[in-house]
């Protein structure tokens, strides 16, 4: 047989599951996913989640096609002379002047960077950024947890005072103390310092964000470990490497995902923050670098500082009711 | 018991001996150069005065005996040589390459400001966390409760940050219903001190007290399950009594492990309060000491500094629970 059809069969037959039978068993999964769909807060968070996901995903698309410019490298872009009054605030649209077509959000001062394009490329960033550590820090957490719990005796300790060590770290401090260090490793010009930030940031949140989840998982290993299909499974001789990721793994799906739907919203906060602080983003578009710039012109010009504002709010909200939904569904102290 | 505090006490100290290398390594074996910046701050600097900086701070020398004069300097005093001579009393941090003044001094100056906006925002976020939580479990179920669960969930879904930019804007820079925020030391003026640090604590306050609320909450309904409160409520013991001597003195323990672990995380730096209400404190100068020029010393203490805390916070922790609930020693 091949790969292939292993996999179908393993569709067909779901490991654990009785297939001949008239009511239909579910998967936790498909239990949870259910639940989620007659939650009315599930759907309008996810909905606006949805929104906000392809907004950033056709920031190029909608920009181009609106005609705007998040900064001035595009030759075709308006040059700030031409479009701010004495070079500070813009010389049409908000704040001084009627609203206009041309520019929704209007724009920046000083730059005359659109706020709009800024603001789509800014939910691409902060989402992207958030995604990247989410799935780098789940991995690593989920891994570092197997191991732990499934290990015990001294692997297990070590890794536990590891986990300890991390946790004893303040994460801003952190942030603020390695930052710097990995910026200055990849930054040789500014094309590159760029790039260095994106993965400094995602670094950054990776190294202080894994721990809890590893502690999770392997909380949830020591106990499954004692299950007899674990045992059974040890006694076939089973490769200990194919029990952590076949028979252990499938049955932290749950704890996995729920602990996934609410690392998002608070990597997409953490990113914001950092950047607004002046140690996250500054090559690339970042709504908290706007808001940050736009602190000080807040008494003129405030829709300037609302427009990233309200989007982080919406952004994490959202996010967060929706990872709070998942939890709630995947919980069998809830279930109906 | 003993042998429990003082397993606790070794790995304590390990976890802090293992951060300060961690630190120190970062630092001063990381890819810049934190000769660098001295060598800049003074001018030109060309390629022999970099070498000769870098001679003189010692980065020459093996790892184990830079990281060996920094630890060894955190108990006798050293004098350190940057451009030129500075006397460093023990405990030394090490000397600022921007101020030239000795690290621990200038945190001990800084300290204040933090310690007054943690403590004042903790004395907050507890008394009215623990309240609204208490409250709401005793009238579990209605609307006020129902109000309380899902305002918390609100507030806990946005950034904090946000909240405090915010109420920064409006309360204060728009409507000035609080007065200007700032820190004055509680010796020079204690009315602009309390003046100054008011908005940072109702902030920290009411963000913080909606976690507290919700744990309080579980905590006390789970309490209130349990047989001896209906006991004590068939006894006819007033309800009040019964919710708040018998019920919340068995559910406010696992409320100290979470307070004690906030709060060294509030004392370890609150770099987004002090930034966006304007204090000078620990997390403002840790802020400012990564800009460039880079002020590595600075920034290793206050890494060092907060990681103590923390791992001490943590060990405090432990011991109280310890106490408190017997099983823990067991285990």
């Amino acid at each position: 047989m091949t790969t292939a059809d292993l996999e179908q069969l393993e569709h067909e037959l779901p490991p654990g599951e009785p297939v001949d039978k008239k009511i239909a068993g579910k998967s936790p999964t498909r239990i949870a996913f259910e639940r989620l769909r007659k939650d009315k807060v599930a759907v309008i968070s996810s909905a606006v989640v949805l929104l906000l996901i392809l907004m950033g995903l056709f920031a190029p698309l909608i920009c181009s096609l609106w005609g705007i410019y998040p900064d001035n490298s595009d030759p075709a872009s308006p040059r700030p002379s031409e479009v701010l009054s004495f070079d500070t605030f813009p010389a049409i649209g908000p704040p001084y002047y009627p609203f206009t077509w041309e520019h929704p959000l209007g724009l920046a001062p000083r730059t005359g960077y659109d706020n709009l394009a800024r603001l789509l490329y800014g939910i691409r960033t902060s989402l992207s950024v958030a995604a990247a550590a989410t799935i780098l820090s789940t991995v690593i957490g989920v891994s570092i947890g197997l191991v732990a719990g499934f290990a015990r005796g001294w692997l297990d300790r070590l890794i536990s005072f590891v986990i300890d060590l991390f946790l004893s770290f303040p994460f801003l401090l952190g942030a603020l103390a390695l930052a710097p260090i990995i910026i200055s490793r990849f930054s040789t010009n500014l094309e590159a310092l760029s790039k260095a930030q994106v993965i400094a940031l995602v670094s950054v949140l990776v190294v202080f964000g894994w721990m809890a989840l590893a502690r999770l998982i392997r909380g949830q290993v020591l106990s499954l470990r004692e299950r007899e299909f674990v045992q059974a499974a040890q006694v076939m001789g089973v490769p200990t490497r194919r029990i952590l990721f076949k028979e252990l793994l499938p049955n932290l799906v749950a704890p996995i995902v729920v602990a996934t739907s609410l690392t998002l919203p608070a990597y997409v906060a953490a990113e914001a923050g950092l950047s607004y602080l002046g140690i996250g983003l500054t090559g690339v578009p970042s709504l908290g670098q706007t808001i940050n710039d736009a602190v000080n012109s807040y008494a003129e010009y405030p829709l300037y500082l609302w427009a990233p504002v309200v989007t982080v709010m919406v952004l994490v909200l959202a996010l967060n009711l929706l990872g709070d939904s998942i939890r709630d569904a995947f919980d069998p102290k809830t279930r109906r | 018991m003993a042998g429990f505090i003082i397993r606790r006490v070794i790995s304590s100290f390990l976890v802090v001996v293992l951060t300060s290398m961690f630190v120190f390594a970062l630092f001063f074996l990381g890819p810049s150069n934190p000769a660098g910046p001295v060598c800049e701050a003074s001018g030109k600097c060309t390629a022999e005065r970099l070498a000769l900086i870098e001679e003189q701070m010692g980065l020459n020398e093996s790892v184990v005996t830079q990281y060996g004069a920094f630890a060894k300097g955190i108990f006798v005093d050293r004098t350190i040589t940057i451009g030129s001579e500075y006397e460093c009393d023990a405990p030394c941090l090490g000397i600022s390459y921007g101020t030239r003044g000795q690290v621990t001094d200038e945190l001990l100056e800084k300290y204040p400001a933090t310690l007054s906006i943690a403590i004042g925002g903790a004395m907050i976020y507890l008394t009215l966390g623990v309240l609204l939580g208490v409250l709401a479990a005793r009238w579990r179920g209605t609307a006020a409760d129902r109000l309380l669960v899902g305002g918390s969930l609100l507030v806990s879904s946005v950034p904090y940050y946000l909240f405090a930019l915010l109420a920064w804007i409006f309360l204060t820079l728009q409507w000035s219903i609080f007065p200007a925020t700032g820190y004055t030391p509680l010796t020079e003026n204690p009315g602009a001190w309390f003046a100054g640090l008011l908005l940072p604590w109702v902030v920290i306050g009411v963000t913080f007290s909606t976690q507290y609320a919700r744990f309080t909450r579980g905590s006390m309904v789970e309490t209130l399950g349990e047989d001896y409160i209906r006991t004590a409520t068939a006894k006819g013991v007033k309800s009040n009594k019964v919710v708040f001597k018998h019920g919340l003195r068995a559910a406010i323990v696992p409320i100290v492990t979470i307070f004690g672990l906030d709060f060294a995380a509030l004392l370890a730096g609150t770099v987004f309060t002090e930034r966006i209400f304007n204090i000078n404190g620990v997390g403002w100068w840790a802020l400012n000491s990564i800009q460039s020029p880079q002020d590595f010393p600075v920034i290793t203490a206050t890494v060092l500094v907060s990681a103590v805390l923390v791992v001490v916070a943590n060990l405090l922790v432990d011991v109280i629970y310890s106490f408190l609930d017997p099983r823990v020693r067991m285990s």
